[in-house]
This record gives C-alpha cells, structure tokens and sequence, in this order.
C-alpha cells in the first residue's frame, strides 16, 4: 500500500516537539516524519533524530578536479613551450599556482552549487503537502504513512495540539 | 511605488542611458587600440567592482561568525550580487584596451626596453590576452557565487511569498523558490552552502582583486613592484563596501519604513569595524609609502611623485582626508558613533575616498607613458576627464544603483526567516534593577 501525507498544523513549537515524541512511541519511523518550519530551530529543538549532510563532499571533490586541472594545464603549457625566462625552471611553481588557484576555487564553487541543488532537492517537479500558514510561523509536522494509519495518526497529532490536520493541498488562489 | 524610489529610479536609469552614450563615443572616437583614453572607465569599474564585489562578504562573514546584530545588514549586503552581472558587462571592454604582452617595437640593444612588459601570469610568451580571459572567468565565477548566495538566501523568504504573490512576482518566487518546504534537511543544506560559498566568495573576491589591482593598475606603471598594493585593494573595497551599506541601512531606518527591523545596535557594531578598517587602510598606505620612501631609486621616486606628491598629489590628499582623517575623526567620537547617523556619514567619507582612490589609480595607472619601460623615467602629468569620461563615470554609478533598485522591488530588503531566527533567541530581561537582552546562543 502507498504512503500517503498527512500534515499537522501547531501554533506552538513545544507542542510540535510532543507531537514528534507521540509518533516516535506510536512506533512511526522518524524517517518517516519531518518539522517544516519558516525559520531554522537550533538542531534537536524537536527531539528529532540528528540530521546529517554530505554537502561537504561537493567541493573537496570540486577542488580536486580543479586543482588537477590547473596543474595539468599549467605544466602542458609550460613543457609544450620549453623557454627558459629569466633562468628560472621550465616548471616554475609560482606562476602555475596563479592559474591552478584559479582553476581551483571555479571548480569548487561550481561542485558546491550543483551539491546544493541536488542536497536540497530544490527543483522537484511536483508540489508536496504543504500549507501557508507555516509562513506565519505554524509549525509542521508531516508524517508519511500507510494510508490505512492515517487516521490514527491524525488523532495523534490533534491530541497533541494540532491546531488542523491537512491531507491534501488547497486549490491555488486565482493570481 | 514610492514617489522617492520612482524619481531615484528614473534619474539612475538616466544616468546608466548616458553613460552609454559616453561610451559609445569614446570607442567610436578611440577605439580600443590604446588604454590611455580608457583610464576614467577603468577606474569607475574599479570602483564598483571594488565596493560591489567586496559588499555580500559582510553577509557571509557575519554569519559564520554568529555576529546576531547582523541580521537586518545581511540581504542589503547580498543584493550587491545582482551589480555582480554589471561588473562582468563592465570588464568586457576592458579585456581588448591594455597593451599586448609582447613588446611590439623592440629595439635590438634598448636597454631600458623589456621584451615582454610585467604581468603576474606565466613568465612564457603570451598569446591571445589568455590572462585577460581568466580575470573575465574568475569576475564571472565571483558574480555566479553571489548570485547562488543570495539566492540561497532569499528562497525561505521568496517561498513565502510565492503563495500570496501576484502576477510576475508569483511566478518568479515560482520557480526560484523551487518546493522549498522549510525541512530540517533544508536548513541544514541551506546553512552549510551559505557557509561554504561564503568561504569560497571570498577567497576568490581577495584572489580577484589582487588580479585586477595588478594587471589593470601595478603592472601598467613601469617600474612599480608593490606587494602592499593589491593589499590596500583589498582593503578599501571592505572599507568602502561596509560604508556604502551603512548609508543604505540609515536610509532605510530613517526614510524606508524599517526602523522597526534595523535597531541601533547594528550601526555601533558596524562602526567598529569600520573604525578598525579605517586604521587598517592608513597603516598600510603609510607602509607602501615608507618603503617607497626610503628606496631612494629614480624609478621608486618617481612613482611617489605621480601617485603621491606631485601629478595626483591633491588627489591623493583628498583621498587621505576621506579615506582616513574625515571617517577617523567621525567615528573616534562616541556620541556620533553610537548614533545612526555617525556610521551613515562615516560611510559617505570612505565611499567619496575610495572613488578617489580608484580614480588616483587607475587613471594614473592607465596613462603612465610606456608600459615596456623597465621604470618610470619621468613622471607623467594628471590626465584629467573630458565630457565623454565624466558621462562614463556617471553611467557606472549610475548603473550600479538602478540594478541594486530594480532588485530591491523583487527581493525583500530585510532577511525575514534570519529576523524571525534571530527573535526566537532573544528577549527583554530583568537582571536586577535593570533592563537587559537576553541572546541565547544555541551553537
């Protein structure tokens, strides 16, 4: 059987969290339910599991490429127009480090961007449950569950202080 | 729209359309073959790529440095990305003006004549302006950062708006605010890009800016070899950046209806840093002038009088007393400091400086005579503006805050979500008999 969303509307964060401990004893993964908020709570103010990212990856592994890059680039250039300048060395590090620092930070920023939009799943082409009212400072709660569960879980979140439980997206307003 | 906002919007347009007529005149009448008559478009890029480029660092820096007084300065700070695209239009032609590496007219024997004039890049021969393509790629590389930076910034803030905008603006909250839902996830990656990107923002605006202060300035003089120069870059852009802000903060507090948002403690902070600037700037100009000073050669002399003393000596006078004795003098007063108004007119004395700042520069830099001489042989006399330079400056800065305006009706101008963090960590206390804030600080 799907999953089905089920979205529960608290005008009080503390009431949120206890709704997160009512799920947690009710046995719902807490892969499973998630708190939208319209401005970042310090990490555990839910009692939520700890979130991790790997966002980090993104541009260490950019600056490798970079940084492979601008050598590469930087010493073939050089080797393939052996002129000595100056008596220094055909393979001088200080102008490569100009370029391959370059080269470098581009394709860090680069990683770091396309790591961001792929972490966040930012251009999804379909709309989750969600509702406006979060923007005003309500909290959600949204619980993914088999749709069998879901109004068992409702309760829940309304005996916790749900203020309302949404299962499905309003109609947009006509621009 | 504000009768204001229209008028400030109208005369800025105005001001960018003649200052692509200058433009058109000066490439029709000059042409690109020579840098000299380019010297007033290169200071006034200068310019604004050095207090733009520099201004979305504030936001960056300030959050990684849970500095909470920050969060009514952040967006004005991140909306000089959008001058970002201006910056990239602005070098283009910057890219075809300097001279070639290679020294065109050589004589056998010269000996004061260098085969290939100095550059910062490889020190193999030159073809095809290569450093002028990788200054374009890093300016571009700069504006794509900020832009992701304020856009990362401003999805929370335009995903609110996204449901109750109409028209254009409903569409364009649309697609740029994506599905954002407000996740733990999403936090979480939206806090680490913003930390990340601000990091590497600016560890290429400081690369950028040495580049720039090199090719375009320090190495067109001949002779000149400074490495305190690309610092004093540097450095004014922060100064200067930190003071345009101010100015738009008081100008918001006072005539923009913010007061509510931007409390007084943003400006005394602020202007300590300012202050600190202020002092940073004049230590090292002191340091590049003393080392040059005590040099004692022809060329390093000679320098010193073209820059310093004698050809843009009452310029850089004027650049002294609005770079350092003017904003020095204003802030070191406390009444004046702990009010809006003292870091705002701090600000305009460093902004007015550091314009002079570029223009001493780059105009000198850009008609210093030879640029294959091994040193400056003699010092070059004050190039001053003609109509066509004077339309060019004012359609920069004109430009500027025409595209910082049109952003400022698409984006909000404070940073809602940051507000809405910062208010949870924070509230009005007793201690005592006194009133006091009481700021948690969850990390």
């Amino acid at each position: 059987m799907a999953k089905r969303p089920i979205l529960g509307l608290f005008e009080d964060a503390n009431y949120a969290a206890e709704a997160g401990d009512a799920l947690q004893e009710a046995d719902v993964s807490q892969d499973d339910y998630d708190f939208l908020t319209d401005a970042p709570y310090p990490e555990g103010a839910f009692g939520e599991r700890e979130e991790r990212h790997h966002l980090y990856w993104f541009p260490f592994v950019g600056a490798l490429v970079g940084l492979t890059a601008g050598i590469l680039m930087t010493s073939m250039t050089q080797l393939a127009y052996p002129l000595v300048q100056g008596g220094k060395p055909i393979l001088s590090l200080p102008p490569m480090a100009v370029i391959t620092y370059e080269s470098t930070m581009l394709s860090a920023i680069i990683f770091t961007i396309l790591g961001i939009i792929f972490e966040s799943r930012l251009p999804r082409p379909k709309m989750g449950l969600y509702d406006t009212r979060i923007t005003e400072g309500y909290i959600g709660v949204l619980v993914n569950v088999e749709e069998d569960q879901l109004p068992k879980v409702s309760a829940l979140l309304t005996q916790a202080g749900a203020v309302d439980v949404v299962l499905e997206n309003p109609e947009p307003a006509a621009a | 729209m504000p009768m204001a906002f229209g008028i400030a919007l109208a005369v800025s347009g105005l001001l960018l359309g003649l200052g692509i007529i200058g433009f058109a005149i000066r490439a029709v009448s000059d042409g690109f073959g020579a840098h000299g008559p380019w010297g007033y478009y290169a200071a006034i890029f200068s310019f604004i790529f050095m207090v733009t480029g520099a201004a979305p660092l504030a936001a960056s820096i300030f959050r990684v440095t849970k500095s909470h007084w920050r969060r009514p300065l952040t967006r004005v700070s991140e909306m000089f990305s959008l001058i970002g695209i201006f910056n990239i239009l602005l070098f283009i032609p910057l890219m075809f003006v300097l001279p070639a590496f290679r020294n065109p007219n050589l004589t056998p024997l010269a000996e004061n004549e260098l085969d290939l004039r100095r550059t910062i890049w490889f020190e193999v021969p030159i073809g095809a302006n290569a450093p002028q393509w990788l200054d374009l790629l890093g300016i571009a590389c700069l504006a794509l950062c900020a832009l992701v930076i304020l856009w990362l910034s401003a999805v929370p803030d335009m995903a609110q708006a996204r449901l109750r905008a109409t028209g254009f603006r409903r569409s364009f909250y649309g697609v740029l605010a994506g599905h954002w839902h407000g996740t733990k996830s999403q936090w979480l990656n939206q806090k680490a890009g913003l930390a990340l990107l601000g990091a590497f923002y600016f560890m290429l605006l400081v690369f950028m800016q040495f580049t720039i202060s090199s090719d375009y300035a320090q190495s067109l003089i001949p002779g000149w070899k400074d490495s305190i120069f690309p610092v004093i870059y540097t450095l004014t852009g922060f100064q200067s950046s930190l003071g345009l802000m101010l100015v738009i903060l008081f100008v918001l507090r006072r005539w923009g209806g913010y007061k509510g948002y931007i409390g007084i403690s943003l400006f005394w902070s602020a202007s300590k840093i300012l202050l600190g600037l202020t002092l940073l700037w004049v230590y090292h100009m002191f340091a590049f002038g003393i080392t040059y000073w005590y040099g004692r050669l022809e060329v390093e002399q000679n320098i010193l009088k073209y820059l310093l003393f004698q050809s843009y000596g009452w310029l850089f006078l004027a650049n002294l007393i609005f770079s350092f004795f003017l904003p020095f003098l204003t802030l070191l007063w406390n009444p004046v400091r702990r009010s809006d108004w003292g870091p705002a007119l701090a600000g305009v004395f460093v902004l007015i400086g550091a314009f002079l700042f570029s223009w001493r520069i780059f105009v000198g830099a850009f008609n210093a005579g030879d640029v294959y001489n091994i040193g400056l042989e003699h010092v070059p006399a004050f190039v001053g503006p003609d109509l066509w330079d004077v339309l060019i400056v004012l359609g920069g800065l004109g430009g500027a805050v025409f595209i910082y305006l049109l952003g400022s009706r698409l984006i909000p101008m404070m940073c809602v979500w940051e507000i809405k963090e910062g208010a949870m960590y924070q509230h009005m206390g007793t201690f005592m008999r006194g009133r006091y804030l009481v700021l948690a600080k969850p990390e």
